[in-house]
Order: structure tokens, then sequence, then C-alpha cells
């Protein structure tokens, strides 16, 4: 090479540096310096209140003490199960994304859809709102505000289609958290918020039937406990089923199995669940033995080619049969304890953000309304254009009935995606929650919605300890990482199931 | 070559803009000085500022051309204790900061405080120039950190008209929780009739705080020498119960979602006083700052004063928003004059017009400007009974050196909120507030090591005060560091005083209200 040559291309790399280096050197200073500072802060007992530019003191290796101090102090693992608790909307959330993708996914324009199922709707709703305002639900401004906004939404969904729905969906996303969050406070007050307002009539309604028909409500609970325990036989058969047939290993299917029982151990610690903990245990047991017997029947006829076989597709199918145990679980203790609250014939609207028992249910619903218009939901837009329409020909050749279709091409199809939301939606989860907490209920009531992410805001800079407040962070990347590991070694076997 | 060109040509914009950004600070816009006041959102605070200039300018802190030798200006986005915090380390707080008792506690053990004792001495701003009992408020150890902008005793502001529309006689000025109860749950059958909608129910006030009602019984979070929390004592527990009773099962007092379906972002108890005002609450609690916001209402009617209902040691509570100096101010010397104007007649004055609770030197709360202002003949009563309260009962506040306030109250609040919704007993919560902030204490003194030699004294303190107590002997005054129990045992006669420390104490409480 001639030294211009070489001249040239030490020119030509240093241009090239010269137009890089403001990108490399932002990552280094604001990104790669402060998490390797954060993870020696983690080892040290830095304290603003001790160690600072006005302090003479320096701050001091210490080893593993943060961290010795997480696991012995109850706050953390308090905070911790807030913040799992959350994370249990997260199928919920999904399946809304995937929901919201599927229906924005049919075309609603006049002349490409059916108008007149629009319109009918509209006339409908008004016809309602007008029936309702009527009776005398005493709240006419409000009624007639969300009779309005809904046929507009109709309306406009027919002349506009898709592209106005699409945009109405993902509004959540592009509106600023902050505004989001106040707009939610004000929805969910308790006496004059429009969430209580549209609520206390069907309350009342409910207070009235109970004290009328107090049995129907109590034989609602035990028909969910009913429920309950055939989700439990349901999530077990299936589980039996492709063990049977080879597809799931022994030591795969533990973990699915006790995720099935969780459930019940709730209940057994739930003071409101206590009518049901007898029938529920005995249940539970019958349930669990009667498998348990029909699977050492059946033992000479499964060969499972290796221990953890189907691991992914089993703790799928666990996870979302749990969380609809805990939907069943929670009604039918509403369900039983209608009559009692409603002794009186008043059922009060809760007190969603100042009430320990709803705050949490409360955030977490929120979070189902931003996460649905969210980035999941253009995932799976983008994913659903992805299914080849030989599938449906094909399926529809066979005469396949649409769930048919959704269960056996539109759901395995999508697996890759929904792979990809549940990894970042669970990084989300766990590193999430702080600006809720810090807007709407500042970690209240009796610390319920205080998350991991508000801890370390609450220690690093209300209390000071700086080291400490590293340490929880590095305990929640530590938890962040070995989720995603465990997503990606056994939710990657779920895809390829 | 466009590419770089199109490089060099925004950088070269950024660098402007940056220029131009930096040439509009006010400190380069100005040649003189320029000093921050960290303050909340007020429109007196720029009169307050207008007012300084004037005071340099007659007291001859000008410059060459006759201006103030120094240019202050409002920082109204940062008294937030957490910002004042990161600002404060990161040098780039204000030079002046509006500090309570919890953040100047914080701010000081941090470091960044300027210790103010020599020059307030000399310069007329020291503890002799306000209430004897804001005192611990504004000093760590004997040395000051900061000077009252104005003083706020807790008293409870009663809407006479209120109840007399519903047949009651307001209480008296003196009262305990029984009376309390009883005249509550009057007005609470009285003001809410059979039918009354839930967003249309009056209470008899608004919530109050537990600590105070605390102190009432004669107890503190903490023992004598703060080496250790005292809340583990029963009568921290029927506090809790008794405050449980009047929200939840007597409904005299709000509900948490009581308060917040009427909580409003427009002022600092704006909604509060507007509802206290047309008489959703009969009594409210609050200083004497409360009446700037009454002032608003012209129908508000006849206004009385009472003292905190008591559970057998009437007292109150005194705290002040007081300004402190940050260490690494750029003029210390020029700041330090603001804190000698606060203590001036031109800002007492104003303070005294503006009803801006009370004013930082008690002399400026003698005269008929105070007593009695012209415009506001229905406040007459008023004005002289939180004066009073603050030179008799009042105590201020307590904080420990070995765990820091901050997390006193998270901590104290979160247990307090396990009882009040029900997912503890009160002896429960009380055990383990005590339990919690005496293992925060043992903790602090693990990281802490320069703590350790005088938490020992104190606690060798505390023991000899405990066999005191069991012998039923008086416990002499400089064994104690809690201003709670100083005053509890004063006034109950079981405090030990040297002749000359009981002297020092009435003089200067005499030096102070004479000052001007």
């Amino acid at each position: 090479m001639s030294r211009r040559a070489a001249r040239d291309r030490r020119r030509a790399l240093l241009t090239g540096l010269a137009f890089l280096s403001p990108n490399i050197l932002g990552v280094a200073v604001f990104t790669v310096f402060p998490v390797v500072f954060s993870l020696v802060m983690a080892f040290s007992n830095w304290d603003l209140t001790q160690h600072n530019p006005f302090k003479d003191t320096r701050p001091k290796f210490e080893g593993l003490g943060n961290f010795a101090e997480l696991v012995r102090g109850w706050e953390f693992l308090r905070y911790f199960g807030n913040t799992l608790f959350f994370m249990m909307g997260i199928p919920v959330a999904v399946a809304g994304s995937l929901g919201a993708a599927i229906l924005l996914s049919k075309d609603t324009r006049a002349g490409g859809g059916r108008p007149y199922v629009w319109l009918l709707a509209s006339a409908g709703l008004i016809a309602g709102c007008v029936m309702l305002a009527l009776a005398g639900t005493g709240q006419t401004a409000m009624v007639l505000l969300i009779a309005g906004a809904g046929c507009g939404i109709l309306l406009l969904g027919v002349t506009g289609g898709l592209t106005f729905y699409r945009t109405l969906f993902y509004t959540p996303h592009f509106v600023a958290g902050v505004a989001t969050f106040i707009l939610w406070k004000k929805l969910y007050a308790q006496q004059t918020g429009p969430i209580n307002v549209a609520l206390q009539p069907v309350l009342d309604g409910v207070a009235g039937a109970a004290q009328a028909v107090g049995p129907f409500f109590t034989a609602l609970a035990w028909l969910g406990v009913v429920l309950l325990l055939l989700l439990l036989a349901m999530g077990l058969r299936r589980l039996r089923q492709v063990y049977i047939d080879g597809e799931l290993g022994w030591r795969a299917a533990l973990l699915p199995v006790v995720l099935l029982l969780v459930p019940f151990g709730v209940a057994m610690m739930w003071g409101y669940a206590s009518p049901y903990r007898a029938v529920l245990l005995v249940g539970g047991v019958a349930v669990v033995l009667y498998h348990a017997t029909r699977l050492v029947r059946s033992a000479d006829k499964f060969s499972a080619p290796s221990a953890t076989e189907g691991f992914g597709s089993a703790l799928m199918l666990a996870l979302l049969t749990m969380v609809g145990q805990f939907v069943v679980l929670g009604l039918l203790v509403v369900a039983g304890n209608v009559p009692s609250m409603a002794g009186d014939g008043v059922l009060e609207a809760p007190s969603w953000l100042t009430d320990p028992a709803f705050a949490k249910p409360a955030l977490m619903i929120m979070g189902f309304w931003a996460a649905i218009g969210s980035n999941n939901m253009l995932l799976y837009l983008a994913a659903l254009t992805n299914v080849p329409g030989e599938l449906y020909e094909a399926a529809d050749i066979d005469g396949a009935r649409p769930m048919q279709r959704f269960w056996n091409i539109t759901w395995p199809q999508l697996a890759p995606t929904t792979f990809f939301i549940f990894v970042m939606s669970t990084i989300g989860g766990l590193q999430g929650g702080f600006e809720m907490a810090r807007v709407m209920t500042e970690g209240g009531p009796a610390g319920a919605t205080t998350t991991l992410s508000y801890f370390i805001y609450i220690e690093g800079f209300e209390t000071g300890r700086l080291g400490f407040a590293s340490a929880v962070s590095w305990a929640l990347f530590v938890l962040v990482f070995s989720v995603t590991l465990f997503n990606w070694k056994f939710g990657n076997r779920y895809v390829n199931d | 070559m466009p590419m770089k060109v199109l490089f060099t040509s925004v950088f070269g914009v950024l660098v402007l803009v940056s220029l131009g950004l930096r040439w509009s600070f006010p400190d380069v816009q100005t040649e003189r000085p320029v000093i921050y006041w960290v303050t909340d959102k007020n429109p007196a605070r720029e009169q307050q500022v207008a007012l300084f200039h004037e005071w340099l300018v007659e007291n001859g802190h000008v410059n060459d051309a006759g201006e103030p030798a120094v240019e202050l200006r409002l920082d109204v986005a940062n008294m937030d204790l957490t910002k004042q915090t990161i600002q404060s380390v990161s040098g780039v707080a204000g030079d002046l900061m509006d500090t309570y008792g919890p953040s100047m506690r914080q701010l000081q053990a941090m470091g960044v405080l300027t210790d103010l004792t020599e020059d307030a001495e000399a310069m007329g701003f020291s503890p002799d120039q306000t209430y004897a009992a804001i005192e611990p408020s504004i000093t760590v150890d004997g040395r000051q950190y900061r000077y009252p902008a104005n003083v706020g005793n807790s008293m409870l502001w009663v809407n006479v008209d209120a109840l007399r529309r519903h047949g009651l006689e307001p209480p008296p000025t003196r009262w305990t929780w029984e009376d309390f109860e009883r005249l509550g749950v009057a007005f609470r059958d009285a003001a809410n009739p059979p039918g009354t909608a839930p967003n249309e129910r009056r209470f008899f006030a608004l919530n109050l705080d537990s600590v105070r009602l605390l102190r009432t019984t004669g107890l503190s979070k903490f023992n004598e020498t703060l080496t250790a929390c005292t809340l583990d004592d029963p009568r921290y527990a029927e506090t809790l119960r008794a405050k449980r009773r009047w929200v939840y099962d007597l409904n005299i007092l709000p509900t948490p979602e009581d308060e917040a379906a009427f909580a409003s972002q427009q002022s600092f108890m704006g909604s509060d006083a507007q509802r206290f005002g047309t008489g959703d609450y009969a009594l409210l609690e609050g200083g004497r700052y409360l009446l700037i916001l009454f002032r608003r209402y012209p129908h508000l009617g006849d206004l009385r004063v009472v003292e905190f209902p008591h559970a057998g040691f009437p007292c109150t509570m005194i705290s002040s928003r007081a300004v402190a100096l940050y260490a690494g101010s750029r003029h210390p010397e020029l700041a330090k004059l603001f804190l000698q104007y606060l203590a001036s007649a031109a800002y007492n004055e104003q303070i005294v017009a503006d009803a801006d609770a009370l004013p930082p030197n008690p002399a400026y709360t003698r005269g008929e400007a105070f007593l009695r202002p012209p415009a506001y003949p229905k406040e007459w009563g008023t004005h002289g009974a939180f004066v009073e309260t603050a030179e008799t009962i009042a105590i201020g506040e307590t904080f420990s050196p070995y765990v820091l306030p901050t997390v006193v109250k998270r901590r104290r609040e979160f247990f307090e909120d396990q009882f009040m919704f029900g997912l503890m007993s009160a002896d429960d919560a009380a055990a383990a507030t005590a339990d919690d902030l005496n293992a925060r204490i043992a903790d602090e003194l693990d990281r802490k090591p320069e703590l350790r030699d005088p938490f020992e004294r104190d606690r060798a303190a505390q023991e000899q005060i405990d066999r005191l107590k069991a012998e039923g002997r008086p416990i002499p005054a400089e064994l104690i560091k809690n201003p709670f129990h100083l005053a509890y045992y004063r006034r109950t006669g079981q405090l030990s005083e040297s002749p000359a420390t009981a002297a020092a104490t009435v003089e200067r409480h005499a030096m102070a209200v004479t000052a001007p």
C-alpha cells in the first residue's frame, strides 16, 4: 500500500471517528460509566449524609453488606411482592394487545366493511343512554358525555376506517405518562370520579339484589369454587396428556404443577376465602390424587425424550391457567361477601387509590389500558400481516371454525412475537411502577403500590443511601437477567414447540 | 464533503445556541452579584424581595452606583427535599434555601449548610431574636443553621357560624379528647341529616396529625436523650385507636377518600380553607398563615382559635419555615444580609400585615397592627391566641440525631396506615413502629462510627434518667436532649434546673420580646 493510500485511509478513519465520537462519548459518559460506577457503589457504604464534597470522609468498600441488608430487611421482599403482583397483569395485557390487533386488522370503513352494524351499534348506544338518563341515573351529563364520545368514535370509525381506530388505540402510547396518571387519578376519585359514578348505580342494584336474593350470591360463590377446581382439573389433565404423549418431561412438569396449585395456597391463607377453604382443600387434593392415579396407571404409555422436554409450553399453559384461577378466586370471594357487605342495603363504590385492597388492582387496570394500545399491539399487527393467507384458505377448505383458525393457525404463527412481547413485558414489569406510584399514590396506601423502582428512588434520593440504592438496583438487574435467561431458555422451546 | 459541512454547521449552531443560553442567565445580564432564594410559590415572596432590595439601600449595603449590593432572585421550583439534596451535593443549590425542621436536619447532617452561629450573633439574627420554643428547630447541638422566615404553631380554627347554624356553641380554648369527640358527634348528627349524599357530608374537623395528638398524652416519639423510639408505649396505640374511631367509626373526621374527593392543586390547603369557609368543616388545623386564605372569603363569619384537644398534657407544636445558607454559596457574606433582613422591622412588619404565620421576632406581635388590624375586625380575637400559645404551651419539633427524620416519617406512617386500614392491631402497629425505628437506629450506628461515642454518652445519660424516674426524683435539665421532655418535665415540676439556667431562659425570653 502506498503512503498516500495509507494516509487517505487514516484520514477516512479519523473522519469516521469524528462523526461517531459524539455518540461514542455520549454512550460512554451517560451509559457505560454510570452502569460501572453504580456496580462499584453497590459494594460501598456511600451515604450522601456522610460522603459528599462538603465532607472529608470517603466511601468505604463494604463487600456484600448492602445485599445482606436487602435480604435481612422486610422492605425489599415486600416491594418485590408488589412488583410481582403488578406483573400478574402481563398475560392479560398481552391478550388485550392481541385482541386489539386482531380487531384492528378488520376493515370497518363503509363499503369495505359492514357500516350498518356500526350505525346500528351507535343507535343502540344512544337509545341505551337516553333510557338510563330517563330512568334517573342522576348523572345525565356524564352519561351523555360518555354516550356522545362512544357514538363519535363509532361513527368516525365507519368513515375513517382502520386508520382512525389504529390511531385511537395507539393514543395511550404517545400521551405523556404524568398527564395520563393525573387523568386516571381523576377517573378513580371515590366520590366524583366517572368510574365510580358509573359503578354506583350498578352496585346499588347489586346491593338490592343481594338483600332480596342473598343465597343466589352464595350459590355464585360456590359455583366459583367448582370453576376453580375445574380449572385445576383441566390444567392437570392437559399436562398429563402431553406427558403421556411424550411431549413433556417429568422435571419440566414440576413447576407448572406447582403454579396450578398456587391459587389454592393463597386461598388457604386469605381470610376472605375462609368459608371455602375446606372444600377447596379437599377438592384440590382429590383432583391432584385423581390425576396422579391416572398417570400411574398409564405409566407404560409415555416416553418423553428428555426430562426437561416441553417446559415452555407447559409453563405458558400453567401461567395462563393460574391467572384465570386468580381471577375466579377474586370473583368468588366478592360474590360470597356481597350479602354481608350489603347488609344495610348499601354497597359503596371502592376507594380505588386510598384503600390498600384496591390500590394495586386499580393501577393494574390502568396498566392494561396503557398496554393494550402500546407497541405490543403494533408488533402483533405487523405479525398478523405475515401469517400466510394459504394457511387460512386451507383451514377454510377443511371447514375450520373461527376459533379453530385462531388456535391452530394464528396463535402458533404469532408465537415468536408473543415470546418477544412476554420477554420485554417481563423486563418492563420488573423495572416499572415508579412514575405511577410517584404521581398517583406516593407508594401508598400502606406501601401497597411501592414497587422496587420506587423503593430505589426513596432510598437513593430521600434517604441519601446511594450505596444501598445501587445494591437494590443490581439485585433488580439480577432478577431481570435471570427471568430473561429463563424465558430465553424455555420460552424459545415454547416457540419451537 | 457536504456531510462534513453539515456536521460542522450543526456543531456551530449548537455552540452558538449554548452561548446564547448562557448569555440569557440572570447573573450574566447584571453586573451586580446575584443570589438565589429557594422558596415556595407565593405572591408575597415578590414583595419580600422588593422590600429586601429597599432595605439594602436604606441600610447602606449599596454599590458604587448606589444600587443594592446584591440582586436577590426567587427560585420557586426547587423546594422539594430530594432536589435540594442532589443540587446541594452537586454544588448548584440555591444560595438561600427555605427549610423545614426535617429538611434542615437532613441537609445539616450532609454538611451542606453554613454554621451561622457567630455571624447571627454579630448581625442580630441569633436564636435570641425569635421564640424560645423554636430554638431546637433552628439549631443542632447548639449551633445555629437557619433563621425563621415565619413561625407556625398549630391550633384549631373554629368556624363559629358553622357550629351555631346547627345549634352548637364553639368549644372552649382548652379542651380534652372527650370534649372533642362529644362536640364532634353532635356536629355530625346535626349537620348531616339522614339521606345526606356521601359527597355532601360535613365533618367536624379536617384530619388531625397523630404526632401532635400523641404529644398531648405526654409522650414523644423518642426518649429523653433521643437514643430510642418510645412509640411502643400504650399511649401511642391509644392515640391511633382514637384517630381511627374518629375517622372510621364516628365519621367526625374525613377518611382519606373524603379528603381526596375535594383535593385540588390550587394552592396549599386551598380547598380545605374553602370547605372550612363554607362550613363543610367546623374546625381546621393550622397556623395563623391560614388567614391568607380566609381573607379571600369575605362571607366567612366569626372566627376563633382553640388549642389542640389534649389527653392530659395541653400542648401544641411550633415549627418554622426558616432560611438556611448553602455552604457552597458563591456570595455567602451577601446572602447573610438576607438573614439579617429577616430579623428586621421591615420584614417582620410585612409578615404581620400579610398574616403569613407569626413574624420571626415575637416583639412585633405586641402592637395593635398585629393584634387588631383595622381592615379585619373579625380576626381580632385570634392573633393574640397564637402568640400566647407560642410562648406558653408550644414545644419545638423532636428529631433524633441517630436516624433521619425522613426515615422516621416514612416508617411511622407506614405502620399507622397498616392499623388505619385494618391490616394490623393498634398495639402491633405501635410495637412494630418502635422495633423498626430502633432497628434503623442500630443500623445507622453500624454505618456511622462517628455517632457511636455520642450515642453511648446519651445512653448513659438515659440510664441515669430512667433511674431518677424510677426513684421519683427530678431530672436534671442538662441530661435531656428532647425538647418535648424538657418542656414536659418543666411544666409538670419534674425538672431540676440550676438557678442560673432557669434565669438565663427567662432572660432570653424577655430579650426576644423587647428586641426592637
